[in-house]
């Protein structure tokens, strides 16, 4: 009988001296992610200020953040959605040292994981940030310039240009995220390779009477070079 | 019937004989192939509850020439809102419906404001000012329309006339104002009787003559709220926030344009709207705070040409008002009299003395701030200090209405 009680009380034993033994990770854990949180919201509320006085909301009014964020619907301040942004980063960072606190293998490895991969996500966020600025000022400058040619479709040529842009911004970004590698890849290649050959075709097929003209116009300049005589004014 | 007399510095338009309304909107309709038309309808969500906008809806369905609608909603919920999407409903036009009061366009409101573009107070300037920057963000019409949705008498004649003269590329005329006799069993319209036309009248005595004020006195119904216009103005004009809308619009239309490129319309033989009472004793509302404003916008808009205003002059300008306000009062007796029309004339006596106080009133604000309320900028001034703005206008209002 005594073996049988034994038994059953041998595992609740072991079991109650690990839960002992994990208590102090566990309570660890909690007080760091407490206390993260508790950071996270004071850094959001100086970074709102910060940026309140730096005057960044006017700032990515006038660079076409703003717009960026309107057309994913979002109607709060810029300076708002970095505030938030910032503050999940940190949540999520004291989330996974919080984790690490309760010494799990499984859970060691997956935030050693989090924590390489968090380089690749601030990369893609600043080739985002920078390619949307660099494609809206191509975009503006080819605008003007082809407007100032006199081309009837300036605006559509610009809006391409910033498509295309954003494109291949976008292939950049999941390329750096690691996101589908090889189907990205392919994707961009194929619609890229694909704009670039039809434009090809079109303006080969539909310039072969301007083409035909500049050749026919520069060998009829060429001809009385031939007939010319060598007397040479000096 | 009306007489042809042409007076003033621009071109009147009257309504002679019996003008045919079926001629008068298929010519529209072709001239809207090349000059789209916009309708701009600054509203209340009360006045969708009162006598005026069912009989507007009816009109405006039947209405074909006309590109798109846009109605700025002020002072309405997100069910009110809703309501009044559904209130629109048998327009066959397509109608967007700015929600001024919703979370996208308070947030339009406060992109501008932190760029230090100030779009003024909540009314009806600023309303319609959003409208224009919508219509100008769309990019699909040609020519701007307003009116009111507080007239009773609405008749989709009086949208024709308002149109015509800016949609015919004959013409070429940039802006248009309304203009129609504020009749019923008496003669309404009292600040335009006993306050801007004494008043016009008196400063011409008193400074000469005066571009601005020719063209002011060229207008038969200089406060109607009534006009066309092409959409390159309302890119480069600004607005006032306040009651001087009107005039200081007028103001901006003189400073931007020839004369000969403005023309008035007689739109309508019968116009009914809500009455404002008079508030004699209070400058903070009804017509003492309208004639206020717009003593102020004309003060503020002659001293910006130029015009030198002494304490001295103000002094003389309200004696000179008052004469020219009793002789306008005994003619108006006169009008009232062979008309049949009731008039009082101890009411009308009241109303000047009120008016000449409010001169007195908008004098001394003139003196203690020459710079007043700035006016609404122009949609230039703020799109070249925002560029994505039009688009930022164009996704919250299509936002809205999806």
């Amino acid at each position: 009988m005594m073996d049988f009680i034994n038994l059953i009380l041998e595992p609740l034993q072991e079991m109650l001296l690990r839960f002992k033994e994990f208590l102090p990770n566990l309570l660890a854990m909690l007080v760091i992610i407490g206390i993260g949180l508790l950071l996270a919201k004071l850094l959001r509320a100086i970074l709102l200020k910060f940026l309140a006085a730096v005057g960044f909301d006017s700032w990515s009014d006038r660079m076409g953040f703003t717009t960026l964020m309107r057309k994913g619907d979002l109607w709060v301040k810029p300076s708002v959605v970095v505030g938030a942004v910032a503050f999940w980063m940190l949540a999520i960072v004291t989330l996974m040292v919080g984790l690490s606190a309760l010494r799990v293998a499984a859970i060691d490895s997956m935030v050693g994981e989090f924590f390489s991969y968090l380089p690749r996500v601030f990369s893609a966020t600043m080739i985002l940030l920078i390619g949307y600025v660099v494609s809206g000022f191509v975009s503006r400058a080819v605008l003007i310039a082809a407007a100032n040619a006199g081309f009837h479709y300036a605006k559509l040529l610009g809006e391409v240009i910033r498509a295309l842009l954003m494109l291949m911004i976008l292939a950049m970004v999941m390329e750096q995220l690691q996101i589908a590698t090889s189907i990205v890849l392919a994707a961009f290649s194929i619609t890229f390779g694909g704009v670039v050959v039809a434009l090809a075709i079109a303006f080969g097929v539909g310039g072969i009477g301007a083409a035909q003209r500049i050749i026919e116009r520069e060998i009829a300049e060429e001809k009385p070079k031939e007939n010319q005589d060598d007397i040479e004014h000096i | 019937m009306t007489d042809f007399y042409q007076t003033g510095i621009i071109t009147t338009l009257h309504q002679l004989g019996q003008p045919s309304l079926e001629r008068l909107e298929s010519e529209l309709l072709g001239f809207a192939k090349t000059r789209p038309i916009a309708l701009v309808l600054p509203a209340l969500y009360s006045e969708f509850e009162g006598p005026a906008m069912p009989g507007i809806v009816q009109e405006l369905s039947k209405v074909k020439y006309l590109n798109e609608i846009v109605l700025a909603l002020d002072q309405a919920t997100e069910d009110d809102f809703r309501r009044v999407r559904e209130f629109m409903s048998p327009i066959q036009t397509e109608v967007k419906i700015i929600h001024n009061n919703g979370k996208r366009i308070g947030e339009v409101y406060e992109t501008l404001t932190r760029n230090g573009l100030d779009a003024g107070l909540r009314g009806k300037g600023r309303s319609a000012w959003l409208a224009y920057g919508y219509v100008l963000a769309r990019g699909k019409s040609d020519v701007i329309a307003l009116h009111d949705c507080d007239i009773v008498t609405y008749s989709r004649e009086l949208l024709g006339r308002l149109c015509y003269p800016v949609a015919n590329p004959n013409l070429n005329y940039v802006f248009c104002k309304g203009y129609y006799s504020r009749v019923t069993s008496k003669m309404n319209g009292r600040v335009t009787r006993l306050l801007v036309t004494p008043l016009v009248r008196s400063l011409q005595q008193l400074t000469g003559q005066h571009g601005f004020l020719a063209f002011l006195d060229s207008f038969r119904y200089s406060l109607a709220g009534e006009f066309s216009m092409s959409t390159d103005l309302a890119r480069i004009n600004r607005i006032p926030s306040d009651w001087g809308l009107e005039v200081g619009s007028l103001a901006e239309v003189y400073r931007n344009y020839s004369p000969r490129r403005v023309c008035q319309v007689d739109i309508a033989t019968t116009y009914e709207h809500k009455h404002q009472i008079l508030s004699a004793d209070d400058a903070e509302k009804g017509l003492m705070k309208m004639s206020v404003d717009i003593c102020k916008s004309i003060f503020r808009t002659l001293a910006s040409d130029g015009v030198v205003f002494s304490e001295g002059m103000f002094r003389s300008l309200i004696v000179t008002y008052l004469r020219q306000a009793e002789d306008t009062l005994m003619k108006y007796e006169a009008d009232a009299m062979i008309n049949g029309l009731t008039f009082d004339r101890h009411e009308e006596a009241k109303a000047v003395e009120a008016f000449s106080r409010a001169i007195a009133m908008a004098s001394q604000a003139f003196v203690e701030n020459p710079m007043g309320n700035p006016l609404i900028p122009n949609w230039d001034r703020v799109s070249a200090a925002i560029p994505d703005i039009f688009e930022m206008l164009r996704l919250a209002v299509d936002a809205d209405n999806k």
